[in-house]
């Protein structure tokens, strides 16, 4: 019984027990009877088949392309699984500084990132570091990064009307490490942070309130329908006292600067998006827990 | 935040990406970050090593064949994958993916091809239902990455995106437990009906049936459905194998009559009595061995009207699959994770 590339890109589910009984029987004899861990084992054997599916192998057929991977020949192939399984046992135990020792008895003299990778030749390439393939796709991605950027700048400037919550969040990050944001922040307020020793009291309670704000103001600003239909609902929503439901109609959704058709649009895209109960009727009805939701919905604009 | 486009998808320096994360965290929803703290104590949340979201097909694909060019010393490949040596300096996922791949084709190639390198088992059993599990969440992760690509690139990928969710759904219909297969295929509704978006506009469903579990533990046999739960063609002296429906308080029932499967429903609201409806089985159309009555499983129309008492019954197509074959149940229950019911426009 054997099995290649070719039996798990043609014939994929006939292959799997062999690819799961191989690869099971190779991670056992490298972790070795006494460390042996089910859930170890799932995970290094669960990461070579992540491997073989992202790369387009399993159950790809013709319809995606054939790569290096479908030339190696059967001996080869499994070499290939062989280390990888190998290199992720590497990877979980120096993550658990598991003794080097163990560890350095399976490397070869050259890992995986020894002379041999082409890569630490390239550190920045040429004309800065945008990861893109084309300049325009660079561009795109900039663009959105700043404008989201620039909101969210924004919306922290507007709780300086609550001077704990803002510093609670300015706090948040800088400890991230995103001291430049921080810094432009106070520069506009004209304002500076207290030391950082200085303790904040009611520090979480602060942090949740200014949370809150800012995912209002998130929405409240973004130009995305469905962002603002979600919005709407949490807003406009009436609450039944007896039930402890809300609901609101669509022509209260629509106010004046959107129609039905645009609200109904919105609605069908929150259903999908598994946010909301609604078969097109003309009142949308909300339990507690789905309002909660939607007061943390936000997409990119698209 | 949605995680189809968080912010910071495409943060490539450190601190954006720091940022975007501390953001998505102040939007996620708190059953999120609970399902998200579970994940980090390894339990039984899908463990991805790629994040979907911040997984590129397009380049990853290229890997081997760049990877190998680059063992056989061919100079020209770095020109030829310009693109994808700049794509990986920024992209930590694909980097990472570069670096394992390398390192594995290296051994590879070193190896003498006529050498046989280990011996299977001449018998081995289908692999532990956890892995069928993990299998099928990969196959649809990786169906709605296709999709994803191709509506961006313009291009029609949906033929492999529906091979990939038609292999999720054998793979899962060997998972005997209901729960455990409910969860390998949770997400398989959704994406199917990217695959096929474009194809029909519907209204939305008045009513949307999934099948009731058996509970945690539950068999792969399900129920037999007995007289007193419904009325059935059968006879009424009949048990008879069913996949029983739900959508709130509505029930329904999926039975069979030699090759025929039938759909019962009742309580249907007031408004549609006499009226034809259309029934749609979303998954219908990824599973090859039944011939749906006219031809489009998205679109059934009622042959009959909903009777004053809010039911109807109405064949829904044929099949050599058998309800009361444990080997065939699994894969009609599958089929019919979804029935929905709209209006006839």
């Amino acid at each position: 019984m054997s099995f290649t590339a070719h039996n798990l890109r043609y014939h994929a589910e006939e292959s799997f027990p062999q690819l799961y009984a191989y690869l099971q029987r190779y991670a056992q004899r490298i972790s070795g009877p006494s460390n042996a861990n089910t859930y170890d084992l799932d995970l290094v054997v669960g990461h070579v088949v992540e491997q073989l599916v992202r790369l387009g192998l399993i159950g790809g057929g013709d319809r995606s392309p054939l790569t290096a991977l479908d030339a190696l020949s059967e001996a080869q192939f499994m070499a290939f699984l062989q280390r990888m399984v190998r290199n992720k046992f590497i990877d979980l135990w120096r993550k658990r500084h598991v003794p080097v020792s163990a560890v350095s008895e399976l490397e070869s003299p050259e890992g995986a990132e020894g002379e041999d990778n082409p890569l630490n030749e390239v550190v920045q390439p040429v004309w800065g570091s945008p990861p893109f393939a084309t300049p325009e796709e660079a561009a795109l991605a900039c663009v959105s990064i700043q404008e989201l950027r620039n909101l969210l700048k924004h919306c922290i400037m507007e709780l300086s009307v609550a001077p704990r919550q803002l510093q609670a969040v300015l706090r948040e990050i800088d400890e991230i490490g995103c001291t430049e944001l921080m810094r432009s922040v106070l520069d506009e307020l004209h304002s500076s942070l207290p030391p950082l020793e200085e303790p904040l009291e009611h520090q979480s309670q602060h942090k949740d309130h200014a949370h809150r704000k800012l995912r209002h103001c998130l929405q409240q600003h973004s130009s995305n329908l469905t962002v603002t239909v979600a919005l709407r609902l949490t807003e406009y929503g009436v609450q039944d006292a007896a039930a402890g439901a809300f609901a609101v109609d669509i022509q209260t959704l629509a106010q004046d600067d959107l129609s039905d058709q645009d609200v109904r649009q919105g609605l069908t895209g929150l259903v999908a998006g598994g946010f909301l109960v609604w078969h097109g009727e003309n009142t949308i009805h909300l339990s507690a827990a789905q309002r909660k939701r939607l007061s943390r919905y936000y997409r990119d604009d698209e | 935040m949605q995680k189809d486009t968080p912010p910071g998808t495409y943060y490539t320096d450190d601190k954006y990406r720091r940022l975007a994360r501390w953001l998505q965290d102040v939007m996620a929803p708190p059953q999120e970050r609970e399902a998200q703290a579970g994940a980090l104590q390894g339990e039984e949340a899908p463990h991805f090593a790629i994040p979907p979201g911040e997984y590129h097909p397009h380049f990853y694909q290229q890997l081997p064949d760049f990877i190998m060019a680059l063992l056989k010393y061919d100079w020209q490949a770095v020109s030829r994958y310009a693109p994808l040596l700049y794509h990986l300096v920024g992209c930590p996922t694909c980097h990472a993916g570069y670096l394992d791949l390398y390192d594995a084709l290296r051994e590879a190639v070193s190896v003498d091809d006529d050498q046989p390198h280990v011996s299977l088992p001449a018998q081995v059993n289908v692999p532990a239902a956890r892995h069928l599990v993990q299998l099928c969440q990969l196959l649809i992760t990786q169906a709605e990455a296709v999709l994803k690509q191709a509506r961006h690139e313009h291009r029609d990928d949906a033929a492999l995106a529906r091979a990939l969710l038609r292999l999720a759904i054998k793979s899962g219909a060997r998972i005997d437990q209901s729960s455990m297969r409910s969860r390998a295929l949770q997400d398989l509704v959704r994406v199917a009906a990217s695959a096929e978006e474009g194809t029909q506009e519907e209204p939305p469903a008045l009513y949307s049936y999934s099948p009731s579990l058996a509970g945690v533990g539950g068999a792969r046999h399900g129920k037999t459905v007995r007289k007193a739960a419904a009325p059935h063609p059968a006879g009424p002296s009949h048990e008879y194998p069913a996949i029983q429906l739900q959508d709130r308080s509505f029930t329904g029932t999926i039975t069979q009559q030699e090759d025929t499967l039938i759909l019962h429903l009742y309580g249907l609201d007031s408004s549609l009595r006499g009226q034809l409806v259309n029934i749609s089985v979303p998954l219908g159309s990824l599973i090859e061995p039944i011939q749906w009555l006219g031809g489009n499983p998205r679109a059934i129309r009622s042959t009959v009207a909903v009777d004053g008492q809010g039911a109807l019954t109405i064949p829904l197509g044929r099949t050599g699959l058998r309800l009361d074959d444990p080997k065939d149940r699994p894969l009609l229950e599958v089929t019919f994770m979804r029935v929905e019911i709209h209006p006839v426009r």
